[in-house]
């Protein structure tokens, strides 16, 4: 079951998952007894391939219903008395190879303004700041279906960070992506975390998007496993991918 | 012969060019009938094939399963159904609309919708699923959402509203049964062309298929070109 409830402003955003089992057919996938991603927090998700990583996030986002157990948010504005109060459009969720709509680079980049309440001057700022942080500058009028594979995920990233989500979920950000692009997501999510966006991110194996994460969820032997502690990193390698001048917020 | 072809296509040509009231009467009928079924059917229907392809409920194969045998039910068969209903005893018999526009829209309806409808459902299981949980995660409502999809299949769903709209423009049995063939009133292309065959006054008759031949190219075309720019592409 998934539900709502709008909470005063000054309580933090937030989704809540209680007694979560997900199941496809006879086939568990996991179950969880709680789980809590809130603003702020910059969680770490792991499992294996087929784990569950994705559908997990896609029930926190509300795309998907679980077999069994409570979904809930918290914290958010009400909506309009006409409009259904649903988890959709808080949790925002990023595909691991995402979807970019039919049209210009501009279009993709400026999708989800209409919905959200942001001032035109502030709306303006941001997203000149996306552009540049994405570095599509010079690629605004082409066409989004001509992008390479991390020019797509950049603009996906860039898409979502313009909307100024309280809650925003990548689906393996850098995988299959070269050390540019990476450096240029990392950078991304490091500005949406400064900002107090709560991030729960996916990957079956650490990397350098691993040392920004303050929690660990681990999907192991079809349980969800909670912990503060983020295992450790090769450092190396994330150093080369972050660059001398890249700083980890903390 | 070829003689006499030559003569009767040129006479087919004067009558269309002079805009001869009789033959242009025609087409307005046909043309506002056929018009008015789409424009009515079209949401709702469009909006039924998302629902099926979208949704699962029980019993959605026999309903899906039940709009495609509708597609090939001829159109005379619904013209007597339609007939049947707004006939004076029939269950729509005080609605008058037996021999008139509204009847003929009635029954290019329930012609029309079907097509639209299985069209449209085979349109949207194509889609990538990704665009509607894309749209609605970025926080488009539903309606949005369902407007985001639609762009995406632009191509798809105007190749099933042409498809439907051609289905309806040249059907001949339905409008014959319930409109009657009225001059000025009911007479449509199709049911012209069937009347005007019979009574051998084949410039008429050829006059107006040049219209439906005009139409059909210029509606190939269109979307022969708009095919041509929605190139495959890679998610």
């Amino acid at each position: 079951m998934i539900q709502s409830t709008s909470l005063p402003p000054q309580i933090k955003a937030a989704v809540e998952a209680t007694d979560l089992l997900m199941q496809f057919d006879a086939r568990r996938l996991f179950s969880a007894h709680k789980l809590r991603f809130v603003e702020g927090d910059v969680i770490y998700l792991q499992g294996d391939n087929g784990s569950g990583k994705s559908t997990l996030m896609k029930i926190l986002a509300g795309l998907l219903k679980p077999s069994q157990g409570y979904v809930f948010s918290q914290g958010f504005s009400r909506p309009a008395w006409w409009q259904s109060d649903s988890l959709l459009g808080k949790a925002v969720y990023l595909h691991q190879h995402p979807y970019l709509f039919d049209g210009t680079v501009k279009y993709n980049l400026t999708y989800g303004l209409p919905v959200r309440k942001i001032r035109t001057k502030a709306l303006q700022q941001r997203l000149e700041q996306a552009i540049n942080m994405a570095q599509l500058s010079d690629l605004l009028q082409h066409s989004a279906s001509d992008l390479s594979g991390g020019e797509r995920q950049r603009l996906a990233i860039a898409r979502a960070w313009i909307c100024q989500p309280k809650l925003l979920m990548l689906d393996e950000p850098i995988s299959n992506m070269d050390k540019h692009s990476q450096r240029l997501v990392l950078a991304m999510i490091n500005q949406l975390k400064i900002e107090g966006t709560g991030l729960l991110i996916s990957s079956h194996q650490t990397c350098g998007l691993t040392a920004l994460c303050q929690q660990h969820w681990h999907i192991k032997d079809q349980v969800i496993h909670t912990s503060q502690h983020v295992p450790n990193l090769d450092t190396q390698q994330d150093n080369s991918v972050m660059g001398s001048h890249y700083v980890i917020a903390k | 012969m070829s003689e006499g072809w030559l003569a009767l296509l040129q006479q087919a040509f004067r009558l269309l060019l002079s805009f001869d009231p009789d033959v242009w009467s025609i087409i307005n009928v046909s043309f506002s009938v056929s018009f008015a079924a789409l424009f009515i059917t079209l949401i709702p229907s469009i909006m039924l094939g998302f629902f099926l392809a979208f949704t699962h409920f029980p019993g959605r194969w026999i309903v899906t399963n039940l709009i495609q045998t509708l597609q090939s039910i001829p159109t005379v068969v619904i013209g007597l159904l339609v007939y049947l209903l707004l006939t004076r005893n029939g269950a729509m018999g005080d609605l008058k609309w037996l021999f008139s526009q509204n009847g003929m829209i009635f029954g290019q309806m329930l012609i029309c919708a079907p097509v639209l409808v299985a069209l449209s459902q085979a349109a949207f299981a194509s889609v990538d699923r990704r665009a509607w949980e894309t749209s609605r995660t970025l926080g488009a409502n539903w309606l949005m959402a369902i407007w985001t999809v639609c762009r995406e299949l632009r191509v798809a769903l105007l190749l099933a509203i042409v498809a439907a709209f051609s289905r309806i423009l040249t059907e001949v049995g339905c409008s014959m049964m319930v409109g009657g063939n009225i001059m000025n009133v009911t007479r449509n292309i199709p049911t012209a062309i069937a009347l005007e065959t019979s009574k051998g006054d084949f410039a008429q008759a050829i006059a107006l298929g040049l219209v439906l031949l005009i139409l059909a190219l210029v509606l190939n075309f269109a979307l022969g070109s708009l095919r041509g720019k929605a190139l495959p592409r890679s998610h």
